[in-house]
């Protein structure tokens, strides 16, 4: 399944960006890397809508709205 | 563009049957497509208006543009493609995606694996044909979502919205948990995996 070659990258978080790293991958029940590759795949996919034109919300229980800002 | 081993039930003689599964759809697959699978879909429906079939119990397949889908899903990290291939003929294609999270209430907003669209080929299908040629394309996507949530660390977990005549398949032969029909999806039923259904399916399958 995927059997893509891998490169390596060193990375360098802060404190805090690796306690939110830390974080997710807990509550994702994911490792740190998985967690990367994912926020990689979602910034990807919405950053291609945004160039499209394309509005992104998200929305409460009441229904309310609110349009995520790209800049 | 990785090929593996699949076995397919062929229904004339009940012999499995050693097929390609490939982890990606190329325009080979996709001219495959065009050139055998929409010439037998157009000639089904004049059957089916003929047996007064009823257009909601059409397979709702029938219409989708694989090329088009193809161009959108291969630019984006979230999204992969497969197939089946046997003795040179396209017998399946599956899109699944890789940035939608759990609904049910046990694995709330845990990842999985979202099957997108999934078809077999037109001559594998009991309701155009009296008898297919083969059988458990459905059963061999889904292990390959399965494999695909466990070799992406989502420990099995996989969901999908469920066409009306597929449903009693996810229902019973893959044991999937059934929500409610969604309305954002024309009411289609959702189904999902839990870890523990995934190797429950893998272990009897």
């Amino acid at each position: 399944m995927e059997n893509q070659d891998k490169k390596t990258m060193t990375l360098n978080l802060t404190q805090a960006e690796m306690r939110a790293l830390e974080e997710l991958s807990a509550l994702k029940d994911l490792s740190k890397t998985a967690v990367l590759r994912q926020a990689l795949r979602l910034y990807q996919m919405i950053d291609q809508r945004a160039r499209r034109g394309e509005k992104i919300y998200f929305e409460n229980d009441a229904k309310d709205k609110a349009e995520l800002m790209l800049i | 563009m990785e090929a593996s081993e699949v076995y397919l039930l062929r229904v004339v003689d009940g012999q499995m049957v050693r097929a390609e599964l490939f982890d990606d759809l190329s325009e080979q697959h996709i001219t495959l497509w065009q050139r055998t699978w929409l010439p037998a879909m157009q000639e089904a429906i004049p059957r089916l208006v003929a047996a007064k079939v009823p257009q909601a119990d059409w397979p709702q397949d029938l219409l989708w543009d694989w090329r088009k889908k193809t161009n959108w899903a291969s630019s984006l990290l979230g999204m992969r493609s497969f197939c089946i291939v046997c003795a040179g003929n396209l017998e399946g294609m599956m899109m699944a995606n890789l940035i939608k999270t759990c609904r049910l209430e046990e694995q709330r907003h845990k990842e999985l694996v979202y099957v997108e669209f999934v078809s077999t080929a037109p001559w594998n299908r009991a309701k155009l044909l009296v008898k297919p040629r083969f059988h458990g394309i459905g059963k061999v996507f889904v292990r390959v979502a399965i494999e695909l949530s466990m070799h992406e660390g989502f420990e099995g977990r996989i969901g999908l919205h469920s066409l009306p005549q597929a449903n009693e398949f996810y229902r019973s032969r893959c044991q999937m948990s059934e929500l409610a029909p969604d309305p954002k999806k024309e009411g289609l039923v959702y189904f999902e995996m839990t870890p523990e259904q995934a190797t429950r399916f893998l272990e009897d399958n």
